[in-house]
């Protein structure tokens, strides 16, 4: 019985923080995308040939974002039903776009305007009872494009 | 010319724009109601097979966990135990329960008497030392007897192992976060206990036995009235659990109506109480 | 909408790169599948059920790259990458990715 009111209270704090960080999290997002919209990612591996006297450096960004017990719980009965598991996919989009801000931030501090190449690594994070998920890690990493300032 | 530029794309394509809750709530129920199916189901097949498993086999079951049970084996009966194994077998006559008894005592202050595999009766410490009676105790043991004379305990093992063996198969299922949860959830319900329906038919077979061993029924009711009264106190050893719904056994008000009833009835309230044989029960040893 | 995992379009100029577009998702089969999927593991075989969540999935998360891409004008997907993992037992991601483009 206890431990059925432990689960109960820790889906409905989850459920209460979890989604007031989410919100959040997505509104800041948006926002910094926002502000660096003038870097520009591109995956194309060349960039154009008639791009100008050049510097190029590798840059990236990770993050890695943990579940709340709503989301395992959610995940857990998708998991029995089956279908689209929507408590990890917004998991993943905001590791994945915040992964970017971070890389584009990174080339921003190098004074580029174009990131090319740019690849994405998830990784999840086991921990816990029978290698429950703890966190998704995403690296976003491409090469920046420094124009000479001259 | 190549035009190279980064325009906003629109929010809510990878991510399904419908409420978590909505969605939680929907699973909750679609898992809840099949899993209540899928187990009401292997219960009623466990329950109709279990029937055919004979009485030996189920000793033999039983022999595997004596040696977890009767660890001082050895020991001489006590003057209570061969008073308890005596009347037992006398109440199991009256009963003509078709399997053979052994009773045993538990060294123990709670107030506590069940029936497990292979006839096996066990009586704490505690229950015996507020027995007003022959007649109280006669009914506990009648009640227990009858549970066996029943098959309910391996009736409620292949219950639990049916139970089990479901949630076991749904282990490799997802995170196993969820398989986890229930099932520590339903290892509480399906401990072996008896159905409530079980319980009521060993209360009333109990009760059968009584008349035909005493020729009245008179004093059956003595362990649920001290129950009661003992509640009434606020004594721990005698609460009932939280919830009436996790508790197998009736609630003790219904069980005291149930025996008055039968009491009242068929002339089987008119007799004489045994009394208990004097210093039966040696004095504590701590 | 042209989808490719090449650079160049053969015989076609690129006249806007418009960025990267992503789709993805996360998935899983139900607790039927999973429990053949386990008994599967015993004699080896295709997991058929994981197969099909796989291919799902995989249009799934191109289809959203598509949306992506069609959202902000552009007519072809270039040098798409795929890429999977599995977010947890029994649920996997799938994650496309590539550069909108407009093509002439």
């Amino acid at each position: 019985m206890e431990s059925l009111i432990i689960l109960v209270v820790l889906t409905t704090l989850g459920y209460a923080f979890g989604s007031v960080i989410e919100r959040r999290h997505f509104a800041s997002i948006i926002a910094r995308e926002h502000l660096l919209r003038n870097i520009m990612c591109f995956s194309a591996r060349t960039p154009p040939s008639d791009i100008g006297p050049v510097d190029s450096q590798l840059v990236g960004g990770n993050v890695v974002i943990s579940i709340d017990y709503f989301k395992l719980i959610a995940a857990a009965l998708r998991g029995l039903i089956g279908g689209r598991v929507s408590a990890y996919e917004t998991l993943v989009e905001r590791a994945r776009r915040e992964a970017i801000l971070r890389m584009k931030v990174a080339a921003q501090d190098l004074g580029a305007t174009q990131i090319f190449n740019v690849k994405l690594e998830t990784a999840s994070i086991y921990n816990g009872y029978q290698q429950q998920t703890g966190s998704v890690e995403v690296y976003a990493y491409g090469t920046a494009l420094i124009p000479h300032t001259s | 010319m190549t035009d190279y530029r980064n325009p906003p794309i629109p929010e809510g394509i990878n991510v399904h724009p419908q409420h978590p809750l909505k969605e939680f709530f929907w699973m909750l129920a679609a898992v809840g109601i099949a899993l209540t199916v899928a187990i009401a189901l292997l219960i009623a097949l466990a329950n109709y097979l279990v029937t055919f498993v004979p009485f030996e086999m189920e000793q033999r079951l039983a022999q595997h966990m004596e040696v977890n049970y009767f660890q001082p084996g050895d020991a001489p009966p006590t003057p209570a135990l061969i008073y308890l194994q005596s009347l037992g077998h006398s109440l199991a006559q009256a009963q003509q329960a078709p399997h053979p008894i052994r009773i045993h005592l538990l060294d123990s202050d709670d107030i506590n008497a069940f029936a497990t595999l292979g006839g096996h009766i066990f009586i704490s410490r505690g229950l015996l030392e507020v027995m007003p009676n022959e007649n109280a105790l006669a009914m506990v043991l009648a009640h227990e007897i009858a549970h066996i004379s029943h098959r309910d305990p391996i009736i409620a093992t292949g219950r639990g192992l049916t139970v089990a063996l479901a949630i076991m198969s749904l282990t490799g299922v997802g995170d196993g976060a969820m398989a986890h949860q229930l099932a520590s959830q339903f290892s509480l319900v399906t401990q072996l206990s008896f159905s409530r329906s079980a319980e009521a038919a060993a209360d009333l077979r109990a009760l059968e036995t009584l008349r035909q061993y005493y020729g009245h029924t008179l004093g059956a009711d003595a362990l649920f009235n001290y129950l009661v009264a003992e509640q009434g106190r606020g004594n721990a050893l005698a609460e009932q659990p939280l919830l009436a719904l996790l508790n197998s056994h009736p609630l003790h008000a219904d069980r005291i109506a149930t025996i008055n009833a039968f009491t009242g009835s068929n002339h089987n309230g008119q007799g004489q109480l045994t009394p208990l044989p004097a210093n039966w029960l040696a004095p504590r040893t701590d | 909408m042209f989808i490719t995992n090449i650079e160049a379009v053969p015989g076609k100029r690129i006249t806007q790169h418009l960025g990267m577009v992503q789709g993805n998702t996360v998935r899983a089969k139900h607790a039927g599948r999973d429990i053949m999927a386990g008994l599967k593991n015993i004699f080896g075989g295709e997991l058929k059920g994981y197969t099909e969540l796989l291919t799902e999935a995989r249009e799934e998360a191109t289809a959203r790259m598509v949306q992506q891409a069609q959202a902000i004008g552009a007519n072809a997907v270039i040098n798409v990458r795929y890429s999977t993992s599995s977010i947890s037992a029994g649920a996997a991601e799938l994650f496309a990715y590539g550069t909108a483009v407009v093509l002439e």
